[in-house]
């Protein structure tokens, strides 16, 4: 049996300790949207060092996890200037510091080593235009390996290729999920699904634990299937202030707070310290949140239904048996069958 | 017919717009391009086909989206793939029309850097690559804009490659889409387009009250200009209320448009305090 069967329910406290170790690769499951902020507010609050974290987007998600000291190397694609470019951001300002290193990827070649991870394979064809850019020929840590050159063995062509990552611990957010770990989720996936199959172990937080009945009629919507995951958490709110579909939009009135953080002297200090090693949990962050923004402002942001149609996943027959327990095949019913079985059957004595 | 009285923001934008033509299959960034394309969607494109790299393809623009994953593109949308797929079965197989793509600095053959002012680790940041090397080497046109960027003899580094050295250069490296390139670059000052021989940048148009010579003493080489210089598409009036609808504050610089929405931010803020005041008397 899997070590990841039956229930994985427990809180972000319990998983981030039981999962996430110093020295880990840690990647961010979300690409921009419904990212995992509650999961990583608590990777700071535990004050995991060393860590190699993935992101691909240029959220402020890296530089915070720069600023908290978790992060020792960073491979990403995109990275905002969160200071603004006069105070400049922190991710730049610490690696032009020496204080962490960053390896520089594009938005496909990211995804095509976390794709290459997930399928098991050892590197994976990029796309040639990558061999006359800066970034395919300055390298950071990953040095010779960030990436290689073979030739097509079918057509003769140079074809640039890079390496599979594999991270130790991916942290999502999602819409719903059950107590498996079965994860269901829908709107703008960037690299998402690559980023959680390619990972050693999978976080999930979710808005929502519904019953595995809610799953089975919607597989369509299952992004990481429930024996690859260690921990679930329901976590409302959990990527607040990223928004979720269906649930709620991005927060602009926290963004603005967290943008003057970024561009005020002592204003990142004074964000750690309120908003993350001030409040123990996401619950008392939503708490905060209220009383200092107000209930109104929480709920300005939340999502106006708009349902899915219903796909009718309906076969003709439930079983090998029709409703009147007549056999879809044969046409006797069990006492019939066993008849059957009686005149026609190889019997076989077992006593 | 334009009757409105309109911005420089809004002239740009409607410029971009015009390069979408109906039934494009276009992949959109962040800020210019995703306003352009909505007027575009809404004006002479209604069939266009809008894309962001995030997988949310064929969406209808309603709210000016903060990044390209922005749950408010996902009301009715077509098509709900993701970014490996963006990139492959759509880019590099070759059914991409038309990407944007924002600068930061650009050389005379349009080969752009947005990622470093120098060579890292040491050198101050731009920002990163993002999607923008491989959409440039294989949409079959892209559409550069520029707002505070650099023309330069030569890049401090190359995230994404243009022409590389010019002439038949990149189409005879056998690495791109054959035809595809920077097809024009669109800046507050002009409209830019590229040589069909040389591949080297030249002036097509002036925005409206700037002078040739201001164009030329931002670009650090012999800027070539066209003989008949252009001017940029006039806007009708359809097109600048299909802009305002989407993203009123679209019609200001950025730095008006922050200050815009912070004070109704700060407005927001009084009234609620008022309010609790009031109401604990």
């Amino acid at each position: 049996m899997s070590d990841k069967s039956g229930s994985k329910v427990m809180t972000t406290k319990e998983a981030i300790s039981k999962f996430v170790n110093d020295g880990d690769s840690l990647i961010t499951g979300n690409y921009n949207e419904s990212m995992p902020m509650s999961l990583l507010f608590e990777i700071i609050r535990q004050k995991k060092r060393g860590l190699t974290y993935y992101s691909q987007s240029g959220s402020f998600d890296g530089e915070f996890m720069a600023y908290s000291g978790c992060m020792e190397k960073m491979v990403s694609a995109f990275i905002y200037k969160w200071g603004g470019s006069k105070r400049g951001g922190i991710i730049e300002q610490y690696q032009r510091a020496g204080k962490i290193q960053v390896e520089d990827y594009t938005n496909f070649t990211y995804n095509a080593r976390l794709a290459a991870g997930a399928f098991g394979y050892s590197y994976l064809p990029v796309l040639p235009a990558i061999m006359d850019s800066d970034v395919f020929k300055i390298r950071g840590f990953m040095g010779d390996k960030k990436f290689g050159v073979t030739t097509c063995p079918f057509t003769g062509k140079k074809t640039p290729v890079v390496p599979a990552a594999n991270p130790d611990v991916c942290v999502l957010h999602v819409q719903r999920a059950d107590k498996f770990g079965n994860a269901q989720h829908w709107g703008g996936l960037g690299s998402t699904v690559h980023a959680c199959l390619a990972s050693k172990i999978i976080i999930v937080s979710c808005e929502e634990i519904v019953e595995p009945d809610i799953i089975k009629s919607s597989p369509h919507h299952t992004i990481v299937p429930g024996f690859r995951v260690s921990a679930v958490i329901e976590e409302p709110f959990g990527c607040h202030p990223f928004e979720i579909v269906g649930f709620r939009g991005l927060d602009t009135a926290m963004f603005s707070l967290i943008n003057q953080a970024f561009k005020i002297d002592g204003g990142m200090d004074a964000f750690f310290d309120e908003w993350i090693y001030g409040l123990s949990d996401r619950a008392s962050y939503i708490q905060h949140y209220i009383e200092v923004f107000g209930q109104d402002m929480l709920s300005r942001y939340n999502a106006r239904s708009y349902y899915s149609a219903p796909a009718n996943y309906g076969i003709p027959f439930q079983s090998g048996w029709d409703i009147n327990g007549i056999s879809n095949d044969i046409g006797v019913d069990m006492e019939g069958l066993e008849a059957l079985i009686a005149e026609k059957g190889e019997l076989v004595d077992v006593n | 017919m334009l009757t409105k009285k309109i911005t420089r923001q809004e002239l740009l934008i409607i410029a971009a717009s015009r390069q979408i033509q109906n039934g494009d299959v276009s992949i959109l960034g962040i800020g210019l391009p995703i306003i352009a394309g909505a007027v575009a969607k809404k004006t002479h494109a209604p069939e266009a086909v809008l894309m962001m790299e995030s997988g949310i393809c064929d969406f209808e623009p309603r709210v000016l989206p903060m990044h390209v994953a922005d749950a408010s593109a996902t009301r009715g949308y077509g098509y709900a793939t993701d970014l490996f797929s963006v990139f492959s079965t759509i880019t590099y197989a070759g059914y991409l029309d038309k990407a944007f793509l924002g600068v930061g600095q650009i050389d005379k053959f349009g080969n752009i850097n947005t990622s470093y002012l120098g060579t890292p680790p040491e050198a101050p940041r731009i920002s990163a690559a993002g999607g923008a090397p491989e959409f440039y080497g294989y949409a079959k046109k892209t559409i550069l804009t520029m707002k505070g960027g650099q023309f330069v003899n030569k890049l401090p580094y190359l995230t994404s490659p243009g022409y590389l050295g010019g002439g038949s250069e990149r189409e005879d490296s056998g690495r791109y889409t054959p035809g595809s390139g920077p097809s024009i670059l669109l800046t507050p000052k002009g409209i830019f387009k590229f040589d069909e021989e040389t591949k080297e940048m030249y002036l097509d148009a002036l925005f409206p009250g700037v002078p040739v010579e201001t164009v030329k003493a931002d670009v650090p080489w012999d800027l070539k200009v066209a003989d008949n210089l252009g001017s940029f598409p006039v806007p009708t009036d359809e097109e600048i209320k299909a802009l305002r609808e989407f993203s009123p504050r679209a019609s200001f610089s950025s730095p008006v448009a922050v200050q815009l929405v912070f004070e109704n931010f700060k407005r927001r803020i009084a009234a609620k305090k008022a309010a609790q005041k009031a109401a604990q008397k």
